[in-house]
């Protein structure tokens, strides 16, 4: 189902990055890095959201940003409802997209802090988010956290990290009245030059997915830049290194050896989202299993899967029933006592291996500040030196 | 290292400005190792990042070198609580200078004071409450929150005082009481990636996808190697979702379950019979005619009471082996009735355990339990059929021992392991907490000067002690002295369970004895038992502060207790806080006791001055916080903070021409050399020192590598223990540390048949105490949880949540960002309809015990009939500042008063009454005013529920 009725995006450039009108895989870069999350083992915690959190977006105008975030599915995720907001690409045309508002991602809230501890009014003031009047504190980056769907006891969930897909057809760029979007060759990475982004939120309503926010303070449209600095010094992004499931691989899709490669092409279990929005995406997902659906007198059914195979359709496209089979098949495979390449690649016996050449111990580099390649722009605001 | 690229983005563009704004934001000028000595115990190697002397950022260390081959490696360890303690530094929370009440306590009106004059007060506090009540009237909290080094600066002024220290898990009810009561321990965690060993994995009473972020991953990864891997939940939790099979149970009748499979082990022939011989007391006798067992007084005497008996099939009547579990030749009956002649003449019947438990299971069958506990004849089946003859390990949190009879639960679950031979293997047992190997820690409040010599002289005493009851008791284990001489410690040291402080001081007695919110066997009032146990001197020497000592001085450190008790802060605020004379909260951040305080001392945060949290077996590791910056505003350390105030009291005693006490143990307190004693004459200067002389200890003691100190560990960050020690918690885990091996607990048990702890020195399932034969638990039995709180249709469970450790956190503004930043009521649809609630409405919690408002959150994950508040909310987060404990009595389960019984006695951290929090039952409604302002509605109209307060 796609936005329809929403705000058209007017200025479009067709430009190098055009869809391929197909099912939204494509090529990428030469040097495209790629990613894979096994949802399989994703438990929801928000590390990856934090890790980035504290890294990328704290300063003043991103609050409310979340670059990464993980959302329970099925629910309305963020920005609240974004799967039905448009965007992306529909045979060679862009799709009409909605930019979503300040009140759709929510979050990003301050605390009445001082009032209750220093206020002298005791236990007649609570803590709580303070409403500035733009209804933000009625909804967050993670708001439907565990609600999911289904009917107890055959209640059914599962957790998506969602990020900027860097994608091989990227429409945000395609978008972007000012030409302050760009696509790196050498990796991929779709970024922005916010020196010369005039704040017209073009890419917000062309994304499908999204994830780019804006940054009420500077007037700039920012969003996850993949860590490129990271990426550049062979440090794996901080959402993967941080990541205490070790669910995040790293790596190019086209190099035959790689992990990434092998779970994409190989035994093709890791798939896009949303592949029908035509970008291209760069971020892939191995599907959820679930556990048996109970029946009527709560007796095992082991034939049905706890979590409706159309649904998951509805989010991977009809590759991943094709994708489960083979994860189940595996599965049997190691409890009748044989062996599983891909369950093996999926258990990452290494800490390291799911990073391909992104193992840098980022502890290890000489980052002071002199050091590190700085010429201070307007944007973003940097913080002071000793 | 990697050379960093080239500045700049695509020729021809501007981009390089941004690229190279971004690039700064990833830089520093110092990296620290740091980890956050939280109370989840896990300690997480994290590298800490400062910029300009501001910490920027941190980062899991991920250097870790795997264990075992074929096992998958422990990185990166961490979580988003870590993740954001650099943001936790600068929180609005923070407190950054001492503050003094200003008006009544908790108006919110506060001065910033001097440390002088805040440590003057306190110390005249103290030294007037002790001139007048003795020092037992000067109490502290013990807790594990903080780290080691803020936990023993004020054991250390407690201990040089004669003060109480209230036993830290008493307070907080972590004691898995089943394990203790089957195993005479509840240390038998093994370490995180033995779960990956596991061929079917029981996530029961656990939800480690909200607790257990860091070691998750040996779940998925287990079921990725063919583990099957089972929920067990009254709600679908985040952990079902990666689970092969989610097995919804009614709440607090898990026991029925267990009981039900343990019965079809029986009924089927799949059950264990050489393993629960050897490791159990199933072969023991007992008596017909009274239900205790058959002792070797009973047939001589002056016969030894602690001497058991089995049959055996060819010679009969035989002693059963103390010194250990192996049988030899033996072959114990394990079902039959035999006639044995007593001392007297008299023949009495005996039959063993065995036959006992299969008369009991015979109320559990499939079809009956599923009456019960809600899971189908079916499952219970395939339950039993999928545990047989693998190796099965139970995922346990604290969970199941916070319900009434969770002790039973507990018990039944261990008789699961026991049928199917599942512990002392790679991948089994019972996972929940074991601590153990910093021995350097241990020894240091033994000793009376720094040096590896004074570590050595100590050591020897301590051998010579236990060669000296290894004489007395030669069939003792190294485990069982290393227990006796804890209990020996404890009865001259400070540490009190806090059951019988909150009877007599914080008003739980009338709670304990109401009838109708406890079990229906008791024969008597609570008042009649503690009573009882306290005649018999069953808690004789710790039940202190005494009830004619009034708590005068109180100290938090780091703790929160008007959060945290079960009971309420209203219980606490109504009792207790009006007997106080000075209320002292240590802290970083403003907690509600904080808030309630006369004083507060803002103390240092980790990355802020060097730490290190009590290890645990998990990672087996022994990671380093150092300090990456100065303390923030004037906040200290707390070994600076409790080195100063035992300065000041002994100036100020001196000025007072106060220079020594007799205390309540007849010890002589030099209260005016206090000051040198702290410190042992300035040795122990600062925490450094103290940290250095642990980890060089612990090395001495085998338990840490040869060399260690506290520069190997700033270099390393993180080192695997090499030993578990030689005190009783590493002891008690009972299995040696190899270093290229995963750590399984029991090892010794299994493997070199060392005997358990116990009064029958095996696993013991038969609890002959003449109050469990009364109460019918004698043998794990599934009981219905009693209607704590009147009898209201939903029943509350609670949790850890997945946001926060306990309330920290619940000031981070980003980690608040992470969910819905308030407290939340989860209600299942069903029960949401019913009551006109939908998601996102202000509802009010409400029981004959008291009643809360928060925002409902609407599901179909929770089971109809089960609300869900997590923990961790603190009180200033809810309407009028009543947070979810005022809806939980606080009931502590009689049985747990029983003393001076084989293993049932009390020792820190262990045996002791604890109160019960889960399935408390409630009653929610919509509340009217849905502004968020509903402060000042001041709890008017009731809602469907009564209160006790208003």
């Amino acid at each position: 189902m796609r936005g329809t009725g929403r705000p058209v995006i007017e200025r479009t450039r067709m430009g190098e990055y055009g869809a391929n009108g197909d099912t939204g895989e494509g090529a990428g870069a030469p040097g495209q890095v790629a990613m894979v999350f096994d949802l399989n083992k994703c438990m929801g915690c928000q590390t990856c959201s934090v890790a980035c959190k504290v890294l990328w977006t704290r300063e003043e105008g991103e609050d409310h940003q979340w670059w990464m975030s993980v959302n329970t599915q099925p629910g309305l995720g963020t920005p609240k409802g974004w799967e039905e907001m448009g965007g992306g690409w529909l045979d060679g045309q862009p799709v009409p997209g909605h930019q979503p508002g300040r009140a759709e991602f929510g979050g990003g809230w301050d605390f009445n802090y001082q009032e209750v501890f220093y206020g002298g009014t005791g236990s007649s003031t609570h803590l709580r988010p303070i409403d500035h009047g733009d209804g933000n504190t009625r909804w967050g980056m993670n708001w439907d956290e565990d609600q999911g769907g289904g009917e107890y006891p055959n209640s059914y969930y599962f957790y998506l990290p969602r990020l900027c897909n860097h994608c091989t057809h990227p429409v945000c760029v395609s978008a972007c009245p000012s030409g302050a979007m760009y696509k790196r060759h050498e990796d991929g990475v779709v970024l922005r030059d916010e020196s010369a982004c005039q704040g017209a939120r073009f890419c917000m309503e062309a994304c499908p997915y999204k994830k780019i926010y804006f940054n009420y303070a500077r007037n700039v449209a920012q969003h996850c830049i993949m860590c490129f600095p990271r990426l550049e010094a062979g440090v794996a992004p901080a959402c993967a290194r941080q990541c205490p499931g070790r669910l995040v691989f790293v790596g190019s899709a086209d190099d035959d050896e790689s992990p990434i490669h092998k779970l994409v092409h190989q035994w093709e279990v890791a798939l896009p989202l949303h592949p029908e929005f035509g970008t291209g995406p760069n971020i892939f997902y191995v599907p959820p299993l679930s556990p048996s659906r109970l029946h009527e007198d709560l007796s095992i059914d082991e034939e049905t899967p706890r979590i409706p195979p159309e649904y998951l359709e509805s989010l991977f496209g009809p590759k991943v029933h094709a994708a489960l089979d083979t994860m189940r098949r595996e599965l049997a495979r190691v409890r009748a006592g044989g062996q599983s390449e891909l369950l093996d690649t999926l258990i990452v016996y290494h800490w390291n291996d799911l990073f391909g050449r992104y193992t840098t111990d980022p502890a290890t580099l000489d980052r002071s500040p002199g050091r590190v390649p700085v010429r201070f722009g307007r944007s973003p605001s940097t913080p002071t030196t000793s | 290292m990697v050379e960093l690229a080239p500045p700049g983005g695509l020729p021809g563009t501007a981009a390089g400005v941004t690229e190279d704004a971004y690039r700064f934001r990833w830089s520093w000028d110092r990296v620290t190792w740091g980890t956050h000595c939280l109370n989840c115990l896990a300690g997480c190697p994290y590298r800490v990042f400062t910029r300009g002397g501001e910490v920027a950022f941190e980062e899991q260390g991920g250097t870790i070198d795997p264990v075992a081959g074929g096992v998958p490696d422990l990185n990166p360890a961490g979580c988003q609580k870590g993740s954001a303690w650099s943001v936790q530094l600068q929180s609005e929370d923070r407190v950054l200078h001492p503050l003094r009440r200003v008006g009544e306590r908790g108006g919110g009106r506060w001065e910033e004071i001097s440390w002088d004059d805040a440590l003057t007060e306190i110390a005249d506090s103290i030294l007037d409450a002790i001139d007048g009540d003795g020092p037992e009237s000067v109490v502290f909290e013990e807790s594990v929150e903080g780290g080691l080094l803020s936990q023993a600066p004020f054991l250390r002024l407690a201990a040089l005082l004669g003060a109480v220290t209230l036993d830290a898990n008493g307070l907080v009810n972590d004691l898995p009481v089943g394990q203790h009561l089957t195993f005479g321990k509840f240390s038998c965690a093994s370490t995180a990636d033995d779960t990956f060993l596991a061929d079917v994995l029981l996530l029961w009473h656990a939800n480690p996808a909200y607790t257990s972020i860091p070691y998750f991953h040996f779940i998925a990864e287990a079921r990725y190697r063919g583990a099957k891997v089972v929920a067990i939940a009254p709600d679908y939790n985040a952990s079902a979702v990666g689970s092969d099979l989610f097995v919804p149970v009614r709440p607090g009748t898990d026991a029925a379950l267990a009981l039900a499979v343990c019965r079809v082990l029986v009924d089927e022939d799949l059950w264990d019979r050489d393993f629960v011989a050897t490791q159990t007391d199933l072969p023991l006798l007992v008596r017909a005619d009274n239900g205790r067992y058959l002792r070797q007084r009973d047939l001589q005497r002056g016969g030894d009471e602690e001497t058991f008996y089995l049959w055996d099939e060819a010679d009969g009547l035989r002693t059963a082996p103390r010194a250990t579990l192996d049988l030899g030749a033996l072959r114990p009956a394990l079902s039959g009735t035999w006639s044995v002649e007593l001392a007297d003449g008299t023949p009495v019947e005996v039959t063993p355990v065995a036959d006992l438990m299969r008369r009991m299971l015979g109320g559990y069958a499939p079809e009956d339990a599923a009456a019960v506990c809600g899971v189908p004849a079916s499952t219970i089946e395939t339950l039993a059929r999928m545990v047989a003859g693998k190796r099965c390990k139970i995922l346990e949190g604290f969970n199941a021992p916070k319900y009434f009879h969770g002790d039973l639960m507990e018990r039944s679950m261990c008789l699961l392991l026991a049928l199917t031979g599942n512990w002392g293997r790679p991948g089994t047992g019972i996972q929940g907490l074991a601590l153990g190997g910093l021995d350097g820690y241990l020894l240091f409040s033994m000793k009376t000067k720094k040096g590896v010599e004074e570590a050595a002289r100590v050591l020897d005493g301590i051998e010579r002690a236990m060669q000296t009851m290894r004489e007395r008791d030669p069939e003792a284990t190294d485990e069982m002295l290393g227990t006796q001489l804890l209990s020996l410690a404890t009865s001259s040291g400070t540490t009190a369970p806090p059951a019988f402080f909150n009877y007599h001081h914080a008003g739980y007695r009338e709670t304990w004895n109401r009838r109708e919110w406890s079990d229906p066997t008791m024969t008597r009032s609570f008042d009649d038992y503690l009573g009882d146990a306290v005649r018999r001197g069953w808690w004789g020497g710790v039940a202190r502060p005494g009830a004619s000592t009034p708590p005068r001085v109180f100290f938090s450190v780091g703790t929160n207790p008007l959060r945290r008790a079960r009971g309420g802060r209203a219980k606490l605020l109504d009792n207790l806080w009006p007997q106080l004379d000075k209320i002292v909260v240590v802290d970083f951040r403003m907690s509600a006791t904080a808030l309630h305080a006369d004083i507060v001392l803002p103390a240092a945060m980790q990355y802020e001055r060097v730490n290190v949290q009590y290890p645990i077996t998990h990672m087996l590791r022994l990671s380093f916080s150092d300090a990456a910056t100065p303390p923030r505003g004037e906040s200290r350390t707390e070994w600076d903070t409790f080195a100063a105030l035992a300065r000041v009291i002994a100036e100020r005693a001196a000025a007072r021409g106060m220079h020594e006490y007799v205390d309540a143990r007849r010890q002589t307190r030099h209260v005016d050399r206090l000051g040198d004693d702290f410190t042992v004459g300035g040795d122990f200067a600062d925490e450094e020192i103290v940290l250095d002389e642990w980890v060089r200890d612990s090395a001495d003691a085998g338990t840490l590598p040869q060399g260690s100190t506290i520069e190997t560990l700033r270099r390393d960050g993180s080192i695997r223990f090499t030993g578990l020690g030689t005190f009783a918690p590493g002891l008690s885990v009972a299995t040696s540390v190899r270093p290229d091996e995963v750590m399984t607990a029991f090892r010794w048990h299994v493997e070199e048949k060392l005997p358990f702890p116990t009064l029958t020195r095996r696993a013991q399932f038969y609890i002959d105490h003449p109050w469990f034969l009364e109460a019918g638990e004698q043998l794990p039995v599934h009981k219905e949880p009693p209607r704590m709180g009147g009898d209201w249709p939903l029943a509350l469970t609670s949790g850890h949540s997945r946001w926060t450790v306990h309330s920290i956190g619940m000031g981070n503004r980003h980690l608040l960002g992470t969910h819905r930043g308030r407290p939340l009521v989860i209600l299942s649809e069903a029960d949401a309809a019913a009551r006109g609630v939908v998601d996102g409405d202000q509802v009010r919690v409400a029981n004959d015990h008291g009643f809360f408002e928060a925002m409902a959150r609407v599901t179909p994950r929770v089971r109809p009939g089960q609300v869900i508040v997590y923990n961790g909310f603190e009180p200033y987060m809810f309407p009028r500042w009543e947070g979810a404990n005022e809806v939980e009595p606080g009931m502590v389960k009689w049985l747990h008063l029983v003393g001076k019984y084989g293993h049932l006695r009390y020792l820190p951290f262990g045996w002791q009454p604890v109160p019960a929090d889960r399935a408390v039952f409630v009653e929610v409604t919509r509340v009217e005013d849905q502004g968020e302002g509903t402060d000042v509605a001041a709890g008017v109209a009731a809602g469907a529920a009564g209160e006790e307060r208003g």
